[in-house]
């Protein structure tokens, strides 16, 4: 019973070849079952020499100051592993152009109850692949009877951007978990990148963030010490970078999965730190 | 903002090389006489250059006339400066908010990089985040308004603009002129 | 001149000229949307433009799609259509099959997906979706040209945001103001009756079409309470 299902949700093994999700659907939106319209990656591409460029013209995840479609992007998030567990933290600000378009903003990406993602660069981007991915986790438990590895998951994701690379999608991700083999924690971006690492700092911000999770990190550190490591790097990174403030948002992943730990508005964590430096 | 028999300039404080802030702490307003302030908005080099060409120009005319420069005459010294430069211009856009010596009748305006003197009514805004603060001004402000409200509404009106822009903010000062006084006051700003 | 005699490769004539593609305008205009705690407010003006001429004054840009959602659009005309189509569409084949109405927060993420298919030519179109959610909450969700959205107490989008945007923060919001209760993300609905923000909503636009000369001519009113949507029409400066 249960396999019919995962078998409706599933693509047949020779579509799923290398690059092969690029391929337009054959399906218009207006035939079908509407809940099969959503149900493949197809993407509709401008009908020109060069897509790719097209999409440059219009719309640039990197400087969007003067182009007519501005995306709204993502900025200063960090994820750590120590002897405990995994944290998490991130602001919460989305610029286009100069303008705030929003200043509460959800960067870490629930993708199942021990996985997460954070989300840097194209929000549009992280949120929909990331999604997707959680779609794709879930196919495998049930096909495997167990939980996906982060390994596998992370890789799941960066081969799906990969066989788009150079279409100009924008992502850097930290995707982070509990599983069999302990904490783990993998950066992917949109180039294909997959790295395996302790510590990790994404978006314009990161510089400040590294400079103080750097002098602050030990693999010893307490579960209390840990998050406000997370926290006060965000805080840092909000106060110096434009483009990056809002609220900290932090998240902690133990063997039990994660947890989310707190949301505080940057203005009151200030104000906060600033007394704690005047005290004597 | 003019208010009744007032006017307020207020500005943010942050300097930044792009997305790096770099200072918190940057004054933007100088007072050129007792009942004239001018605010610079631009490259900080050449905020600092006009601030020191302006004060020595109102210093001159004093002793040469014997009387305070008027807020209106100082707006065609700072038009006429800027002129000057008119194929390299400073990048500054600057406001002047004033009452006048003798009459206390408020007046602004304000000009854009190369001299061209904007009069108005009610409120004028120049930098970063013109086109919140026009938006804010719009919604919050209203004629003859006592110095506290204009108080109240300018500041508002700024904090909830730069707010709404990544390249502002940090903190903010507004002084309002009255004939009496002027009272200075800086705001707890957002630090992000 | 030497080089274009001898030359005739760089000759203006001599080469075939690729127009460039371009398939998008800005019809400017501005919506606004405020979330309260069982209603929404929907309001957009009714002017299109194209540079400095203006196309109509009267091209509704915001769409009833059921009697708990609202759609506002705004962009590039022919994209916000196709969307707004779409939508609808889908919101039919869903009611055939399941034999019930979408949900707003169902709409909502559709209507992700939907922008994000487009990821590589996008539609321009910035959209609001407004209702009430399950529990009868209003709902705000807010979307860039791809898709990214999140559910908000309040938005403006179009060519006066950013003149509405902040004012929107202060008095919906409370941002900057001691003592108010702050609305965040928990709770995303405004603390404020219909009358208060209905309020709000028109001095917002009267200020905006003061200095944005996309915004103006009428002003149109969409009222989400759980007895279905009221429509208003105001008129604004046709200026």
């Amino acid at each position: 019973m249960i396999s019919d299902i995962v078998a409706q949700y599933t693509t047949p093994e020779a579509s799923l070849g290398f690059g092969s999700e690029a391929l337009p659907s054959q399906r218009g939106f207006l035939s079908g079952d509407v809940a099969h319209q959503f149900n493949s990656l197809a993407f509709d591409l401008p009908r020109t020499q060069d897509p790719v460029d097209f999409l440059h013209t219009y719309t640039d995840v990197k400087s969007a100051e003067d182009n007519l479609i501005k995306l709204a992007h993502g900025t200063t998030t960090l994820a750590f592993k120590y002897a405990s567990g995994v944290v998490v933290a991130t602001d919460s600000r989305a610029t286009q152009g100069s303008v705030i378009s929003s200043q509460s903003v959800k960067k870490v990406i629930e993708i199942n109850p021990y996985l997460l993602g954070t989300m840097a660069g194209g929000a549009a981007d992280c949120a929909f692949w990331e999604r997707e991915l959680g779609r794709r986790c879930r196919l495998y438990e049930l096909r495997n009877k167990e939980r996906i590895s982060v390994a596998a998951a992370s890789k799941l994701l960066a081969n799906m951007v990969y066989s788009y690379k150079g279409m100009g999608l924008s992502m850097g991700t930290m995707i982070s978990g509990w599983d069999k083999t302990g904490p783990n924690l993998f950066y992917v971006d949109n180039d294909g990148l997959r790295l395996k690492g302790d510590l990790f700092s994404v978006g314009s911000g990161a510089t400040y963030a590294y400079g103080v999770l750097d002098s602050g990190y030990n693999h010893e550190l307490s579960k209390a010490d840990a998050i406000e490591l997370g926290k006060r790097s965000i805080y840092h990174a909000t106060h110096r970078d434009a483009y990056s403030g809002g609220s900290v948002r932090v998240f902690h992943i133990n063997e039990s999965g994660w947890e989310f730990i707190s949301l505080t508005d940057v203005d009151d964590l200030h104000w906060e730190y600033t007394d704690q430096a005047r005290a004597p | 903002m003019v208010g009744k028999n007032c006017v307020a300039i207020a500005s943010d404080t942050r300097l930044g090389a792009q997305a790096m802030t770099v200072d918190m702490n940057f004054p933007k307003i100088f007072p050129m006489t007792d009942h004239t302030m001018i605010g610079l908005a631009g490259l900080a080099t050449d905020v600092l250059t006009l601030r020191d060409q302006f004060k020595y120009k109102v210093k001159m005319y004093h002793l040469k006339e014997d009387r305070v420069m008027a807020p209106r005459t100082l707006a065609h010294v700072v038009s006429s400066t800027l002129y000057e430069k008119r194929f390299g211009p400073y990048f500054v856009e600057p406001i002047v908010a004033g009452l006048d010596p003798r009459t206390h009748e408020p007046f602004i305006c304000c000009t854009d990089t190369i001299g061209c003197i904007d009069f108005a009514k009610d409120f004028v805004v120049v930098g970063n985040a013109t086109e919140n603060l026009y938006g804010m001004c719009e919604g919050l402000w209203e004629p003859n308004l006592e110095p506290e409200d204009l108080f109240e509404t300018i500041s508002q009106a700024l904090l909830n603009a730069v707010d709404r822009n990544a390249l502002a903010g940090w903190g903010a000062v507004v002084h309002v002129i009255t004939p009496e006084r002027v009272i200075t006051r800086n705001l707890k700003a957002r630090c992000d | 001149m030497d080089m274009l005699a001898t030359n005739p490769a760089v000759h203006p004539t001599s080469t075939a000229k690729q127009a460039a593609f371009s398939p998008y305008a800005d019809h400017g205009g501005t919506n606004l949307a405020i979330a309260g705690a069982d209603y929404c407010i929907l309001a957009s003006d009714t002017r299109q433009s194209s540079g400095y001429n203006i196309n109509t004054r009267f091209a509704p840009k915001t769409f009833k799609l059921s009697d708990k959602s609202v759609l506002a659009t705004a962009g590039c005309q022919p994209d916000c259509n196709m969307v707004v189509t779409r939508v609808k569409h889908s919101m039919k084949g869903y009611k055939y099959t399941h034999n019930k109405e979408m949900s707003t927060p169902a709409i909502a993420q559709m209507l992700s997906i939907m922008l994000y298919q487009k990821r590589f030519f996008p539609y321009y179109d910035f959209n609001i979706l407004g209702g009430l959610d399950e529990e009868g909450k209003g709902c705000v969700f807010c979307y860039d040209a791809v898709g990214s959205y999140e559910r908000v107490p309040c938005n403006a989008y179009g060519s006066a945001s950013a003149l509405i945007q902040p004012f929107l923060d202060n008095q919906v919001r409370n941002k900057n103001q001691q003592g108010k209760e702050k609305v965040t993300e928990f709770d995303p609905v405004a603390r404020l009756s219909i009358d208060e923000a209905m309020r709000i909503v028109k001095d917002a636009f009267t200020s905006a079409t003061e200095r944005d000369i996309y915004t103006g001519d009428f002003l149109q009113i969409f009222i989400v309470t759980s007895a279905g949507v009221e429509e208003q029409l105001h008129p604004l400066k046709r200026d």
